[in-house]
């Protein structure tokens, strides 16, 4: 367990270091330089800028010395905010997404849970056939589709929920949360399906109705433990679609997150600031891989520690 | 005696693969409505100068926005363009980008996975890793970052999403020749003295079609949602021309006073998506019908 862990921690060096050259190569081959904007600057103040931003430098000398601030945490002053770093400015953002991302998980495993499990539990019966109708609807319907709709309804017809905004009205966590849980929802529900159906067909099954438990107990204790194997491994990619996901919702909802701050930046050209958060979610997908990979591993002892997939 | 012969005559008409593949999907019927949307969205893409009542760019300021109605279907936006024009010019964006990104995908995936899964050992095990390296990126955030860098070029958009689907489909592929590599009529063609091109062009790759045919009909609704996403952060097409996502991007903005500039355009990607959907599901049910939904 340990050299697997291990060996998944050294796979997830190169990676980053992959993600970092890349972002770095792209912004530098970007047209024009960061400081074009400030028309009729002379030409002495350019020169100083670059010499305080060290573009001057060799490309290579800048990708390292990005690297080494980048590995201590230092992603260089915003181009865009004068004054404000771009590690303070993600870490003011990063509370109110992962608030949202918790939030919105949690919604969708209750909800996918259950709906999984009442399709599973009587297969083709109209609870199974409703339960995938919702778990398609929610796949299909995409968040940027779903939120607006939700809001059309419940903001402005129903006037139940507010509009937008994050903490300042009661009850202006709940359509951003469920935006964004939606899709999940319906996968962990059709995962929960899936899974639940192969286990419940296996042999050990059987054994512990023959055993005479009662039927929740063969569900609930000895079916879950296998059938939920899918929806475990399903997390971890979910969780950087929860973030891709939140750059649509903090949008439309007004969410002052990382995912607006990443949607402003690239349309600010804000260079420093969209690779800092470019980085910044490659490592959070990363370490969230890797810990849905271990917690796999743990769950099924047949998935060999040899890092295959 | 009879019916011995009866036999024999059907033996004889056989029935190949796909025309099974046809008779299971047609029994489908969310399937073949699917279907039935697909191509219906094809021919309006394809004949939309001639469908659309007004011109694409029309502006009717004096009529400003206004409610479905006899002369404006759908409904005005808030320059006076008609909506159903303009979701019509929008399905061209999303079925080129479909089509497009998905062809890059389709081309990369199947010449990736068909070079590792035939050679195998090292090189099948450096290309894996590589994929495995690639998987691991956010990608999502890569094509946004492209958009920015390189200004919002719809070519580059179709190859950016391209480039990015092809991981799952090399993977698919590369299985799948695996498993065709080690059966015994591929020695016999070997054995036979055929360059390997060959085996590969008429041996292997059209053994493998159903899987991939299935993935590709998967792989386009992932795309066009793609390209929604971008419009709708307003990183896709830019104005004047018009994709799903930037018209209902439009529409939340004006959401309270005319509701139908987003409804609409949700309905008709909403739908488009499911169509998508459904004929994917079927298709695979279908072409192999030992796979399981999920």
């Amino acid at each position: 367990m340990f050299r697997f862990v291990l060996v998944r921690l050294l796979q997830a060096i190169p990676v980053l270091l992959i993600v970092i050259s890349i972002t770095f190569m792209l912004v530098r081959a970007a047209p024009g330089g960061p400081f074009d904007s400030e028309k009729n600057a002379p030409p002495e103040v350019i020169q100083k800028l670059n010499e305080r931003y060290h573009l001057n430098d060799s490309l290579i000398t800048q990708l390292s010395d990005y690297i080494s601030n980048a590995l201590q945490g230092d992603l260089g002053p915003s181009f865009r905010y004068p004054g404000r770093s771009v590690t303070e400015i993600i870490f003011t953002g990063l509370p109110v997404t992962l608030e949202l991302g918790l939030y919105a998980t949690c919604f969708a495993i209750v909800i996918g849970l259950l709906t999984g499990l009442i399709a599973s539990y009587r297969p083709n019966s109209w609870q199974d056939y409703s339960a995938m109708t919702f778990a398609m609807t929610g796949i299909c319907l995409p968040s940027f589709v779903l939120g607006p709709l939700l809001i059309l309804i419940f903001s402005i017809w129903l006037e139940w929920l507010p509009v937008s905004g994050w903490n300042q009205f009661n009850g202006d966590k709940i359509l951003p949360s469920i935006t964004l849980g939606a899709a999940y929802a319906a996968y962990i529900s059709r995962l929960t399906r899936g899974g639940m159906l192969e286990i419940l067909s296996q042999d050990f099954i059987r054994t512990a109705r023959a055993k005479g438990l009662s039927e929740t107990r063969v569900i609930l204790k000895h079916g879950l433990k296998g059938g939920l194997l899918p929806v475990v491994t399903f997390l971890g990619p979910a969780f950087a679609g929860l973030l891709s996901g939140s750059f649509i919702i903090e949008t439309i909802f007004q969410i002052p997150g990382i995912g607006r701050l990443y949607v402003q930046a690239a349309f600010n050209r804000d260079y420093t600031m969209i690779m800092g958060t470019t980085i910044f979610f490659a490592t959070l997908i990363v370490v969230f891989n890797l810990i849905s990979d271990i917690i796999a591993a743990m769950l099924n002892p047949r998935i060999t520690y040899k890092g295959k997939n | 005696m009879a019916t011995a012969a009866i036999d024999l005559k059907n033996i004889q008409q056989g029935r190949s693969l796909w025309q099974d593949a046809m008779s299971r999907l047609k029994q489908n019927h969310l399937a073949v409505f699917g279907l039935g949307v697909v191509i219906f969205l094809i021919l309006i893409a394809i004949f939309a100068d001639l469908i659309a009542p007004y011109s694409y760019e029309e502006q009717n300021l004096a009529l400003g926005a206004s409610p479905p109605s006899a002369d404006h279907w759908l409904g005005t936006d808030t320059l006076g363009r008609d909506l159903f024009t303009r979701i019509l010019y929008g399905s061209r964006i999303s079925l080129m980008v479909g089509i497009l990104a998905t062809t890059v995908a389709l081309t990369i995936g199947v010449t990736w996975g068909t070079i590792s899964g035939y050679l195998g050992g090292r090189v099948d095990m450096v290309m894996m890793r590589i994929v495995d390296i690639l998987y691991a990126l956010p990608f999502t955030i890569f094509i946004i970052l492209l958009m920015v860098v390189f200004g919002r070029n719809i070519y580059l958009l179709f190859f950016a999403i391209g480039a990015v689907e092809w991981l799952t489909m090399a993977r698919i592929v590369r299985s799948q020749v695996m498993s065709i590599r080690n059966q015994e009529y591929i020695d016999a063609v070997i054995s036979m003295g055929l360059p390997r091109w060959r085996i590969i062009t008429r041996h292997v790759l059209p053994n493998i079609l159903g899987p991939v045919i299935v993935y590709t009909t998967l792989t386009i609704p992932g795309v066009i949602l793609l390209e929604s996403f971008l419009s709708f952060l307003g990183l896709g097409i830019q104005p004047p021309m018009s994709s799903w996502g930037s018209l209902i991007s439009n529409g939340v903005e004006t959401m309270e006073e005319y509701p139908w500039l987003l409804i609409f355009p949700a309905l008709t990607l909403s739908v488009t998506l499911f169509s998508l959907n459904f004929l994917g599901d079927g298709l695979r049910d279908a072409i192999d019908p030992r796979s399981a939904k999920d």
